[in-house]
């Protein structure tokens, strides 16, 4: 097999102090190969956005490392860090908020070739704008107005140019459709894979959306508390995961055909998600999960793949 | 007679962009016992509608222009103010989506509950405790005593919804409006809000009004769907059949253009372009420069709901028929 892209190694992140620690991530290991879409689920809490910031180095680690291309990101600084931001660039969820308003759309796009002169030369910038313009499905004109005079999927796809702008390898997609209305939100996927596609980019893809999320992931892996409870190919994940929670999660997601209601087997959890600050000793799902036992108070299961599933990695005492 | 029946109702704001109709000629009705899903997305007029029948439009900028929505019998858009006052939260109750900005911040919610049978004035003060105590239980609020004196903020997401489910169905309302209740939820909390609001829905046998955009949701507890789309009903049809057979365009795109769960498809397809400024609607039908199916006529007449077998209405020029 290739090298993977990105590569993290037990990577933690803890907010507050040192004695009583909220454990947002806590031992994080996984892989991006180039050209390979993650995708990366979990309820508010679980530590999606928190893990994401840590790889964009917008927080530190608190311990752990993780690799793009054999450069450390955890320790990376100064002019190391300036070339692994060329390399990795980020859509965000609220194109309302991360779009500076005052930009016109053709400042806005060629910033990042301000702050990396190499990239292109000056002269090339008005050319290259409309080429990114029309690669997101937007027009040279659009190049002299301004962010408010767009719609939320339009304004989603300037955001995808800027971030594109670079040519980076790894695009980190944080819920880049949930403020999308639904008639839209299909546009931005399919502009989505179409980019990924013609780039061979390397993504990972985090929305709680479930559907999109196996639209657009070759694997897909789930946090829940800050840890990783399974990860798969996605077909492995959607069609047989054998973690109680994925489970317990896919059943929960309404599914758009009225001719189903009641024949699937819907697992209500009972209660709410646990304080990260004060998670539960040993599995941190137990105190939600119908499979409990005193071993999973006990020992936090490790994330291992089973014979049974190969190349799904599940952290359960009891999976299926 | 239908427990809620809506016609032509027409509401405006006056903005700086000028006059805008946020709703415009919306009808519909509502039995008892049933569930009608809102479907519609941001701007289409589904809250509007819904704050229409508990009189929360903001009058000025809002006003209602036309229409009337008759409950019980009567018009409540003729109604004196205080007789409007006294059925909504009594007789017609809300969830909004937002339970944190709902509630009141500095008062127990036990308390905020209770206020719902002092203000409509039915339950002998000594058996409100007790009515509060039950309600709480009957949501799902685990050690009822010691959480009625808690503060909103103490509570999660997921249990002050159960909270406001709480305070919506104390006095047994006979209808119950859902504006978009588990929109701001986790799915498996989401899960856990739909089953109970089934569950006191059947309860009291009331008619429910559940507002949403999600397909998922609507195709798990509607009987019937109305799809709105800038300030008008497009379609309305049974849920099956909406599912199945989807009449107007703009209901066709949106079941086309959802990724499912359930399965695996190459490429969505997509409705091109965004929801039309309310302030500066198409001409005719709103949905046509986004239509695959407009012709010169799309831009010159409205077209009206009518009626396409039992249940089942469409306001489009040129329906699609399924093969």
């Amino acid at each position: 097999m290739n090298k993977p892209l990105l590569k993290v190694e037990n990577l933690s992140r803890h907010f507050g102090s040192a004695q009583a620690p909220v454990r947002a991530v806590e031992n994080v290991s996984f892989e991006i190969a180039r050209g390979e879409t993650l995708g990366l689920v979990g309820e508010s809490g679980c530590g999606k956005t928190s893990l994401v910031r840590t790889l964009l180095k917008l927080g530190p680690a608190t311990s752990g490392r993780a690799f793009l291309d054999d450069v450390d990101i955890t320790t990376a600084s100064g002019k190391q860090l300036h070339a692994l931001r060329r390399k990795m660039q980020v859509v965000f969820q609220d194109p309302y908020q991360s779009l500076n308003p005052r930009m016109r759309v053709d400042r806005l796009i060629s910033e990042p070739w301000a702050l990396h002169p190499d990239v292109l030369p000056k002269s090339r910038w008005r050319d290259e704008t409309v080429n990114l313009l029309e690669s997101v499905g937007l027009r040279a004109e659009h190049a002299e107005r301004y962010p408010s005079e767009f719609s939320g999927g339009q304004r989603q796809r300037l955001g995808i140019a800027r971030a594109l702008a670079l040519n980076p390898t790894l695009l980190v997609c944080d819920e880049p459709v949930s403020a999308l209305d639904v008639s839209v939100q299909a546009q931005v996927v399919n502009l989505l894979a179409k980019l990924r596609s013609e780039r061979n980019l390397a993504m990972l893809f985090v929305a709680h959306d479930l559907a999109v999320v196996r639209h657009v992931s070759d694997r897909v892996m789930v946090m829940y508390l800050g840890k990783i409870i399974e990860t798969g190919p996605k077909d492995a994940i959607f069609n047989a995961p054998a973690h109680p929670y994925t489970q317990a999660l896919l059943s929960a997601v309404p599914t758009p055909d009225p001719k189903l209601r009641g024949s699937r087997k819907r697992i209500v959890l009972q209660g709410d998600l646990p304080s990260p600050a004060n998670p539960p000793s040993g599995c941190r799902f137990r105190t939600r999960c119908w499979k409990a036992t005193s071993i999973c108070a006990e020992q936090d299961p490790r994330l291992i793949e089973r014979t049974a599933a190969p190349g799904l990695l599940t952290a359960c005492h009891h999976a299926d | 007679m239908a427990l809620l029946e809506i016609k032509d109702l027409q509401v405006s704001f006056d903005t700086a962009a000028g006059r805008i109709l946020a709703l415009n000629g919306v009808s519909f009705s509502l039995e008892r016992g049933e569930v009608l899903a809102l479907l519609g997305e941001s701007g289409s007029g589904k809250s509007v509608t819904a704050a229409a029948i508990m009189d929360l439009i903001p009058d000025p900028p809002g006003a209602i222009n036309e229409g009337t929505i008759h409950f019980d019998g009567a018009d409540i858009l003729r109604l004196p103010q205080n007789e409007r006052r006294d059925l909504c939260g009594s007789r017609i109750a809300l969830i909004f989506q937002d339970a944190l900005a709902a509630l009141n911040p500095v008062y127990p919610v036990g308390w905020q509950i209770a206020e719902m049978f002092r203000i409509h004035g039915r339950t002998p003060e000594v058996g409100i405790d007790k009515a509060v105590l039950d309600l709480l239980t009957a949501v799902g609020i685990p050690d009822p005593i010691r959480r009625a004196r808690q503060y909103p903020h103490e509570f999660s997401g997921g249990m002050r919804q159960r909270i406001m489910i709480a305070m919506a169905v104390a006095l047994e309302p006979d209808i119950i409006i859902a504006d978009e209740p588990t929109t701001a939820l986790d799915v498996t909390i989401q899960a856990q809000i739909i089953d109970l609001l089934d569950r006191v829905r059947k309860r009291s046998d009331a008619g429910m009004i559940f507002i949403t955009h999600d397909l998922g949701v609507v195709a798990e507890l509607a009987d019937r769907v109305a799809v709105m789309y800038a300030g008008r009903i497009v379609e309305t049809a049974d849920v099956f059949e909406l599912f199945e057979d989807p009449r107007h365009p703009y209901s066709n795109g949106l079941l086309a253009s959802q990724p499912r769960m359930d399965s695996e498809e190459a490429e969505l397809l997509p409705i091109p372009g965004s929801a039309p400024n309310p302030a500066a609607l198409p001409s005719g039908c709103a949905f046509r420069t986004r239509c695959p199916r407009s012709a010169d006529i799309c831009a010159k007449d409205v077209p009206a709901l009518q009626s396409m077998g039992p249940g089942r209405q469409v306001a489009c020029h040129f329906p699609v028929v399924s093969a």
